[in-house]
């Protein structure tokens, strides 16, 4: 076990202030690091990060904490804007880095990691500028979240099906031939598991994917201002497509397992989802024939960088050669062939594991005119994305709508004016 | 002379605690009083003065309107089921106090109030799973239909309501044992000898005799009703493959305001509120409590 | 004779009944402990097994291995004890104050204890959470205290309490006799609130091992989580199996439960001796 600065049990005002002064003189002498991610799978990469530094850097500790993602966007909430005690490396997604960098709470990368990002050996310049702020670099870049259909093949060639789909008709007649269904008629093995239900921004970002297919965007940017872009042609085939999966054609229900777990135990046919799937897989359904595609216009790609902040200068240069040292080419091979995210540094010989893996293809093959898109880095991004997901939750669990394009429409309109209105808060509401 | 000895003690005795209550109570309650009247992004060094356009943006706020119906209907709902049911169940094991098994109901009815609460509503969502749950077998080896408990908008509720209840159920069955043990006896023989049943003199002279009781005991679970959290909080986490529908409750959409939307002005705002709920709540209940009292 | 004999049938019968009612209250309970000992295969099964049938004590061994189950649970314990310690002190010597010494100064302090008691944590939790961050005290157990240092019921308990079992002429024939006010507290007073301190320390401990909110904004460091948080952030994580966080659920909960079956009689005579000496 890593050693950890305690204040102990001091339950006494009395002894308050001589913890508040024991509290100084440890973290001065301390060579910890913390690492905060958002993604736990990755924690076996992190610490071998940290081995990978032992030699130039015998004293230090390197204390690997990631949790889910929601309560790590809120601890990072929390602890940047009231200050970091220990110099702590933080996973973010370049949009939500952008709000603690124009409020200055991240510092700036020093010149030797900047060079190191603006390197275009290294990175190509979409994953540097997500790391780039006003010219100055901030992060390293290191993977993305990037998307592709998962399907199981034999359930494939049980249907009768060759290939996978590969246009947004293709995926309802697909799911409809795919689905399983009890003498009822009750779904038991869905044809296309959609993000549903749960909380939270997710299951915005899910329809933003599906809507990217219909050739649209749930934010539209002009110039440097945004208004909502979903209550259009795009938006109204995208939900749509989800309220008649769950009350028209019923290929998929609320309450059916859904996602990587369901895909992995049979219960689903298909699904969009990033490369980790792959990884998650080889450990929890090893034997599960299965294969990726290309989605039919693009995927999103939300790149995940490293930040640095807290602690003494000397453990913020420790912190910062730990970014570097997480991208070195051993490291990201291994990340890439055991957990399965996608690393964006160029120049790295990743052709063994996609050849091992060929479900790898449908995220590192892309053709020329394959459209990838990432969220805005604008302040309300969650807000919206949130009370987007409200109300399409609602929609999806409402049979009424299923086959009435006005209902549906309206709902996006009613929609919209709340998006506007967060971004007209803001002040970046695109006329 | 010894007034002023008196006098002096209790000042220097209650000192700490007054202190104590000072720093973690009232400032921080001062202070989020005058949060609300801001507009802060928690991350920025500014806060504006924004004056009452908070709550004025709340009144027009789905999102928080929902959330406000959703706690509302689950704290009155918490109640409705607490109430009656912890009264009934104290006085069967009131009644029952000299039976061997005493000790094993007041045990068994308070254990699930210490259950930390996670494992609690981890316990309940397999119950509850519309696909796995045994609650869902059991409606179907009965031949009912199966539901799907946590996802439908009204069923979700409803769960909340029964978990957060079988929390406080325990809790109320305590207070009312007290209740029961402090009934003057003699009213019970001479109803007795009149020949009321055992049920009649539960319904026409507990029910009424334990109004304080009950009053304090509807105080107690209004109040928890309305901090409900983490019970939605787990039943509708974020676990991939499962999730269930979000049941937005008042300190879920407040958190939520405060750290993933960061307007901390705002969330302290929906905390004003609800301590005005909750306020008004008691006050009522208390100035029914005298009325009572004065009779 | 036969009016006794049906008195005890009707008794036999609510028993039964009785028995029924509590095994359904703890039905989750068990079955959560159940679930702890199935294969995630099993716990896959439809229709549901209640009992594990092939039961595997690989969950505990996964859980214990993979999380700092224990560390958790000492957190908690700690945090809870000292809570407990923090209140019961606070709210015995407050508790004697506001109810036998009649001054208005006191009277005033009183109420507002009385007023804090109804609002709720979460309404000032946030600034809260920035007066432990200035003092530099998050990811501890002392900044966990911070919030359950006091407990305005607990003061209310005492009180009443006092008012009921300790008569003025006790406190006013020590005080003829030449006794000092801390003496009284610590010798006279203090004895004769065995009974409701006890219910009070089991209330305060549990209040604050049942603690959610505060820990999971104030705690960051996996080695500081109390078991809610620990709990919370393991089923947050991605594809965690049932079987495993049951068995999770099942080992923190077994010895809280445990510990509450050993106290109950301080407790629920505790709480109930509040009038009974009227």
């Amino acid at each position: 076990m890593p050693s950890h600065k305690r204040y102990g049990p001091l339950g006494k005002t009395v002894t308050l202030s001589a913890g508040l002064m024991l509290a100084g003189s440890i973290s001065a002498q301390a060579q910890d690091i913390v690492v905060w991610g958002g993604f736990p799978e990755l924690t076996d990469y992190y610490e071998r990060v940290a081995e990978g530094m032992s030699d130039d850097y015998p004293d230090l500790n390197v204390i690997v904490e990631p949790i889910g993602l929601r309560d790590h966007e809120k601890r990072v909430a929390l602890a940047l804007s009231s200050g970091l005690d220990d110099a702590t490396v933080l996973e973010l997604i370049g949009s939500t880095a952008n709000r603690y960098i124009v409020n200055d709470l991240l510092p700036p990368a020093p010149s030797g990691v900047a060079d190191f990002v603006n390197d275009g050996e290294n990175f190509e310049p979409f994953f540097r500028d997500t790391a780039t702020v006003d010219g100055s670099v901030y992060g390293v870049p290191l993977f993305r979240g990037q998307g592709a259909l998962f399907y199981n093949t034999d359930m494939l060639a049980e249907a009768g099906l060759d290939g996978p789909p590969t246009t947004m008709e293709e995926y309802d007649d697909y799911a409809a031939k795919l689905t399983q269904r009890d003498e009822g008629g009750t779904p038991t093995v869905s044809g296309w598991s959609l993000r549903l239900s749960g909380g939270g921004a997710g299951i915005a970002e899910k329809f933003w994917i599906n809507m990217h297919q219909h050739g649209g965007s749930v934010l539209e940017q002009v110039g440097d201002k945004y208004r909502a872009g979903y209550a259009n042609e795009a938006g109204l085939a995208a939900l749509r497509q989800y309220v008649n999966a769950v009350s028209g054609d019923k290929t998929v229900s609320i309450d059916m397992p859904a996602d990587a777990a369901a895909f992995q135990r049979g219960q689903t046919a298909m699904f969009i989802r990033e490369s980790w799937v792959i990884g998650d897989t080889e450990k929890k359904a090893p034997d599960l024939n299965y294969d990726t595609a290309l989605l039919p216009r693009g995927s999103i790609a939300l790149p995940v960088n490293l930040y640095v902040s807290g602690g003494s200068d000397k453990a913020q240069e420790a912190a910062w050669a730990f970014a570097i040292e997480a991208n070195k080419p051993e490291h990201l091979i291994w990340m890439l062939d055991n957990v399965g995210w996608l690393p964006n540094r160029v120049g790295v010989d990743y052709s063994g594991v996609i050849e091992a893996k060929p479900q790898f293809s449908a995220f590192v093959d892309l053709p020329e005119d394959y459209e990838l898109f990432t969220l805005p880095s604008i302040e309300p991004i969650n807000e919206i994305l949130t009370r987007f997901a409200a109300k399409l939750t609602e929609a999806f669990a409402d049979p009424s709508l299923a086959g009435d394009d006005e209902a549906i429409m309206a709902i996006l309109e009613s929609s919209a004016e709340e998006t506007n209105a967060i971004l007209d808060r803001a002040g970046i509401l695109a006329e | 002379m010894l007034r002023r000895k008196k006098f002096l003690f209790a000042i220097l005795a209650i000192i700490p605690t007054f202190v104590i209550f000072g720093w973690v109570r009232m400032f921080p309650i001062i202070e989020t009083l005058r949060l609300s009247m801001y507009d802060w992004n928690l991350l920025s060094k500014n806060k504006t003065f924004v004056g009452f356009s908070n709550f004025s943006q709340l009144f027009r706020d789905d999102q928080f309107l929902d959330a406000l119906t959703n706690t509302a209907i689950i704290a009155f709902g918490a109640m409705a089921v607490t109430i009656p049911v912890s009264m009934a169940l104290a006085g069967v094991i009131y009644h029952r106090t000299r039976s061997r098994f005493a000790g094993f109901y007041e045990t068994a009815v308070f254990i699930p109030h210490v259950v930390s609460l996670v494992p609690a509503a981890m316990a309940w969502k397999w119950i509850f799973d519309a696909k796995l749950g045994p609650l869902n077998a059991i409606i179907m080896s009965l031949g009912g239909e199966a539901q799907a408990w946590l996802f439908d908008p009204v069923l979700s509720v409803i769960c909340i309501i029964l978990l957060v209840s079988w929390q406080t159920l325990g809790y109320a069955v305590l207070i009312y044992l007290v209740g029961f043990r402090n009934l003057p006896k003699s009213v019970y023989e001479a109803a007795r000898l009149d020949g009321a049943s055992g049920i009649q003199s539960f319904l026409f002279m507990s029910v009424p005799l334990l109004k304080p009781i009950t009053l304090y005991v509807s105080v107690v679970t209004l109040i928890s009703g309305f901090n409900v959290y983490a019970q939605a909080y787990v039943l509708a986490s974020d676990t991939q493959g499962a999730p269930g529908r979000l049941v937005r409750v008042l300190v879920l959409d407040m958190l939520e305001n405060s750290f993933q939307n960061f307007r901390v002005g705002y969330a302290a705002a929906e905390a004003v509120i609800l301590l005005s709920i909750v306020l008004v709540l008691t006050a009522v209940q208390f100035s029914l409590l005298r009325q009572k009292g004065g009779n | 004779m036969s009016a006794k004999a049906r008195t005890r049938r009707s008794n036999f019968l609510i028993d039964v009944a009785l028995f029924f009612i509590c095994v359904a209250l703890l039905l989750p309970l068990i079955m959560l402990i159940a679930n702890a000992f199935k294969t995630p295969a099993e716990m896959l099964q439809w229709p549901p097994t209640l009992l594990p049938r092939n039961p595997t004590l690989d969950n505990f061994v996964t859980v214990f291995t993979e999380t700092p189950l224990l560390r958790w649970m000492f957190n908690s314990f700690a945090f809870a004890s000292l809570s407990m310690i923090a209140i019961v002190a606070t709210s015995a010597l407050a508790g004697y104050i506001v109810a036998k010494f009649p001054f208005r100064s006191i009277n005033v302090i009183f109420i507002l204890f009385l007023t804090t008691a109804i609002i709720p944590f979460e309404v000032y939790m946030i600034p809260l959470y920035f007066q432990v961050k200035a003092l530099g005290f998050l990811n501890s157990i002392t900044g966990l205290l911070i919030g359950y240092l006091v407990m305005s019921f607990g003061i209310f308990l005492i009180r009443q309490n006092v008012i009921a079992s300790i008569p003025d002429e006790l406190l006013e024939a020590a005080r003829i006799d030449g006794a000092g006010e801390f003496w009284i507290f610590t010798h006279i007073v203090l004895p004769l609130l065995r009974g409701p301190l006890a219910a009070l320390a089991v209330l305060a401990f549990f209040q604050a091992w049942t603690a959610f909110a505060w820990p999971i904004i104030t705690l960051t460091r996996k080695t500081a989580f109390t078991i809610e948080v620990g709990l919370a952030n393991f089923q947050s994580a991605y594809t965690v199996e049932l079987s495993l966080l049951s068995a999770a659920s099942a080992a923190v909960m077994v010895p809280s439960v445990l510990a509450f079956v050993l106290l109950r009689r301080n407790f629920v005579e505790g709480i109930a001796a509040s009038g009974m000496k009227e």
